[in-house]
């Protein structure tokens, strides 16, 4: 798992392709998920998985293509090598589902975890309602501003992408001229 | 075969220094702001190699995972905010590469 | 004593008149701003001027006839012997207290009496002389101001008022010998003179401070009554402190070594050297030891001191006067020399005395002053005696007040100067011991004197005129300035007289004794006390008309002789030189005291200052702070280039700086 999250990384920075980053950094995401639920925090490894290889990276996605950086200014090169980069992208997610279905019955392991550690196991189970105490108690602060936060987030993305006023006002008029 | 919390840590610093490399070398905006995001997940995965380390086996550590919990949070945020940046410096400069971004040049 | 705050108008006036003198100056200015030769209102100075000065007279008068001893002036019975004017409180810390009175008493009456009254006529023989000079009415705020600070000092009650008067003149010194300083030499003249005073100064001012240690005050009364309790304990203290006032006195009054600056005045307008050279500032350092004379009589080591100093300075100096050919530089070292007789006066308790001296010195020398300065405006500015001869047709006015100034100088027998310079000269004879070395230096500087004073007037006003008759044509002077002349040709002739004649002649007391007796009786007490003689001395009546006809004689005789070499002309001069012309030029320059200054001292500290201001200030100082400067503007420069907007080079900046952080904080242990 180790050595599939670092090698997934080494792609992420060296890659040419910004998609191709992208999607490495979710193998690199799903590899450590992994490892959260070796180390018995199956919630952790749901989150990462549910909010960030699920929500954050498709953003990433969607911006990546809006803004249609596909093709990196410095490489102008010729088709073959598009073509063999676009060969790639399946290769990098055949891996990637491997590792990811290998896993999965690496949960196996978990078992073996248990076996070592019963109580890993109650623990393992009671981890969830842990995390909720805790959550609703202690960090009930930070929770709440947690969501003012996200709150905020969100005015303040929807403010910084909406085109300017004039902007929008040239759009119109060119759009009733036209 | 329990993984030993060392090594958890060592992975965790591995992945955050290749994070980091990436944050100083990529030209590309939105390669910086992945960069980060691979820096957090180093972060998230140190938090819960400590918790590891310190749960005993009648109580479990899990101020860990709730900091881990935070952080996801907090990146999330992080990616949007800056992702909506990145659209907006777009639509100015119509590129996102740093080196042509530079309004101060010499 | 009582109380009379009229007083302060004494020094106050002079002040005012100042402050409208400078007014009225730069009035002028402004007027010559537009027009060149504008005269502006400067024409009104002398008025204010001599006003000022006149009320300030009057005033001196009104407190000179209360403290007269007389019936009038009795309260509770006793004679007023002061004046006390109302008390303006300057300092006050914990124990210590100054403030500034005026205190006018028999001593300071005179003063202030011979510092307006002679002050009085050179403001009305300037308002002659300095006619048509630019800086007419700054001449006579300078003046005014002068006047003032002289008044300060000798009305004060205590040190610290007399050192601000002190410093005054000094001050006005410097102010009035530099007046033409667009000319060069006068400015230099008068920093000289600035200078040589502050090394007297400084020799003050550690002596008032050992005074303030030993007595916790600088009131000169309190200070004279509490000698007496303090003698045996801190008799080197007081010594030591008299000692230095005395250094201080040198300065100011010229005395060997710090004479030098004097002869340099010469730079100055004439009436300057009348008022300030000859009648007042300089003699404000025989007037301060009078003052103290408790002091001084404690400490006989320190009169011992000041007669060998005075008797030495009397003599080389009197010898360059014979040699001079500058007929104001002739006068400059008589005054030199004059002053060491008032100081031999000192050195042997006759405080009296040395007061008779200098109210007559003041009378004659500005009256001499006053006279070259008549010549020399006749003559068109030519100072050289060697170019003057057979004036008395041409001025016979001025020739014969000069006549009369000259007379009282070289102590021709019934002239002031005559019973003056022989009181002091017997009441060293009386005393004995060593001062009968000072007699003797006394008797032949006397001689000098005479020679030098009748070759002056031999080779200014006869002979044969050794001018170019068709390029200068002397005239007399007008009457604003031969008025002044007069007067002080009158109070010369009979001022001794009246003032000071001897008990000897049986006709009325000494006036001035009597008069200073007082003041004087402090000192008086100590020194019978250590002498175990009755002070003031009396010499037998056989005695006293030995030495007066002693110095009748010397001084005829020499004066006889100094008149007759010179009256032809330049031929004894010349041929003294020629006989011995090392002598001559050694004698011609102060006995090399001056020139051996400029090697010894002004030299290396103008290496000194050479190094320091081109070497250490402009290479080292300005060179680290310009270097600081340029270490600041280079750091800059670098700096920028990190800052140069490239994002990913912000990014590293902030990775180092976090790593840096982190680092710290592992190291710190947190």
């Amino acid at each position: 798992m180790s050595v599939g999250a670092i090698l997934c990384s080494l792609v992420v920075v060296s890659a040419r392709n910004p998609v191709v980053s992208v999607l490495s950094l979710l193998g690199s995401f799903v590899c450590l998920a992994v490892i959260y639920l070796l180390a018995g925090f199956q919630f952790m490894a749901a989150a990462q998985l549910l909010v960030y290889a699920g929500a954050i990276m498709v953003l990433f996605l969607f911006v990546i293509m809006l803004l249609n950086l596909g093709t990196s200014e410095e490489q102008n090169g010729p088709i073959d090598r598009t073509l063999l980069r676009a060969r790639r992208i399946p290769i990098v997610f055949a891996i990637g589902a491997a590792v990811f279905l290998l896993t999965l019955f690496g949960i196996e392991t978990q078992q073996t975890i248990m076996e070592v550690d019963p109580e890993l196991a109650e623990r393992g189970v009671s981890s969830m309602s842990g995390l909720a105490e805790l959550m609703f108690s202690t960090y009930l602060l930070p929770f709440e501003a947690a969501s003012v936060l996200l709150l905020s987030a969100t005015i303040a993305v929807i403010v910084l992408a909406k085109r300017g006023r004039t902007e929008l006002a040239t759009d119109a008029s060119a759009e009733v001229t036209q | 075969m329990t993984v030993p919390n060392e090594h958890i840590l060592f992975l965790a610093a591995i992945l955050f220094s290749i994070g980091v490399c990436g944050f100083f070398i990529r030209r590309n905006t939105i390669m910086v702001l992945l960069s980060v995001e691979l820096m957090l997940n180093a972060a998230n995965l140190t938090f819960i190699a400590g918790s590891r380390m310190h749960s005993t086996a009648a109580q479990a550590e899990l101020s860990g995972p709730i900091f881990a919990i935070f952080v996801i949070l907090v990146a999330a945020v992080e990616a949007g905010v800056g992702l909506a940046l990145v659209i907006a410096l777009f639509r100015r400069k119509q590129t996102v590469s740093l080196d042509q971004l530079n309004e101060l040049g010499d | 004593m009582e109380a009379a705050s009229y007083l302060w108008w004494i020094p106050l006036l002079p002040l005012i008149g100042a402050g409208i003198c400078g007014a009225l100056h730069l009035a002028t200015l402004r007027a010559r701003k537009s027009n060149p030769d504008a005269k502006g209102p400067a024409g009104f100075a002398p008025l204010v001027a001599s006003a000022a000065m006149g009320g300030a007279l009057i005033f001196s008068i009104i407190g000179f006839l209360a403290i007269c001893p007389c019936e009038d002036n009795v309260v509770d019975g006793e004679q007023i012997v002061a004046l006390q004017s109302s008390t303006w409180s300057w300092i006050s810390v914990a124990d210590l207290r100054f403030d500034l009175t005026m205190w006018l008493d028999r001593l300071s009456s005179i003063m202030t009496l011979v510092v307006t009254g002679v002050g009085l006529l050179i403001h009305i023989y300037s308002a002659g002389y300095m006619k048509g000079d630019k800086g007419y009415a700054k001449f006579f705020a300078y003046l005014n101001l002068f006047c003032f600070a002289m008044l300060m000092l000798v009305l004060s009650s205590n040190l610290l008022g007399l050192f601000i008067g002190w410093e005054g003149v000094g001050l006005c010194s410097y102010l009035l010998i530099g007046f033409w300083y667009e000319k060069g030499w006068p400015a230099e003249a008068g920093q000289k003179a600035f200078v040589v005073n502050r090394i007297g100064d400084a020799f003050f001012i550690i002596g008032s401070f050992i005074l303030i240690g030993v007595f916790g005050t600088l009131e000169m009364q309190d200070i004279g009554a509490q000698v007496p309790a303090m003698i045996d304990a801190h008799s080197g203290k007081l010594a030591l402190a008299a000692l230095l006032l005395f250094g201080g006195a040198c300065g100011k009054s010229a005395q060997l070594p710090l004479f030098v600056w004097l002869p340099d005045a010469m730079a100055g307008p004439t009436p300057v050297s009348a008022l300030i050279h000859a009648a007042t500032m300089v003699t404000s350092g025989v007037y301060m030891i009078v003052r103290l004379n408790p002091l001084y009589a404690a400490s006989p080591g320190v009169l011992m001191f000041i007669g060998c100093v005075a008797a030495a300075t009397a003599f080389i100096a009197g010898t360059t006067a014979l040699v001079q050919r500058d007929l104001k530089k002739v006068l400059a070292y008589s005054t030199v020399s004059q002053l060491g007789y008032m100081f031999l006066g000192i050195a042997a308790g006759a405080w009296g005395a040395a007061i008779f001296h200098l109210v007559t010195h003041a009378f004659f020398k500005a009256l001499l002053f006053l006279g070259a300065g008549s010549v020399i405006h006749g003559m068109h500015e030519e100072q050289d005696m060697h170019k003057m001869g057979g004036l008395r047709k041409h001025m016979p006015r001025t020739y014969a007040t000069f006549l009369a100034g000259a007379a009282a100088l070289s102590g021709l027998p019934l002239m002031s100067g005559f019973f003056s310079k022989d009181e002091i000269l017997a009441k060293n004879f009386a005393m004995g011991g060593v001062n009968y070395l000072f007699w003797m230096a006394g008797v032949v500087t006397a001689a000098i004197t005479a020679y030098y004073t009748w070759r002056m007037v031999a080779l200014t006003f006869f002979g044969e005129e050794r001018f170019d008759a068709k390029k200068v044509h002397p005239h007399e002077s007008p009457a604003l300035m031969t008025g002044p002349l007069f007067v002080l040709a009158v109070l010369s002739i009979i001022g001794g007289a009246v003032l000071g004649l001897p008990h000897v002649f049986h006709l009325w007391n000494h006036a001035l004794d009597v008069w200073l007796e007082p003041v004087v009786l402090g000192g008086n007490e100590i020194l019978s006390a250590q002498k175990g003689m009755h002070m003031p001395l009396h010499l037998t009546a056989v005695r006293e008309w030995i030495l007066l006809a002693l110095g009748s004689a010397v001084a005829l005789f020499f004066a006889h002789k100094g008149f007759h070499d010179h009256k032809r002309g330049l031929a004894m001069d010349e041929s003294v030189q020629g006989a011995f012309p090392v002598a001559h030029a050694k004698l011609t320059d102060a006995w090399g005291i001056d020139s051996g200054y400029a090697r010894v001292i002004v030299q290396p500290v103008k290496l000194l200052a050479f190094v320091i201001a081109v070497i250490v200030d402009q290479f080292a100082i300005d060179g680290a702070v310009n270097g600081a400067g340029r270490m600041a503007s280079d750091f800059g420069r670098r700096g920028r280039r990190l800052v140069d907007g490239s994002v990913s080079c912000y990014g590293l900046w902030i990775g180092a700086a976090a790593v840096v952080l982190a680092l710290t904080w592992f190291w710190r242990g947190n």
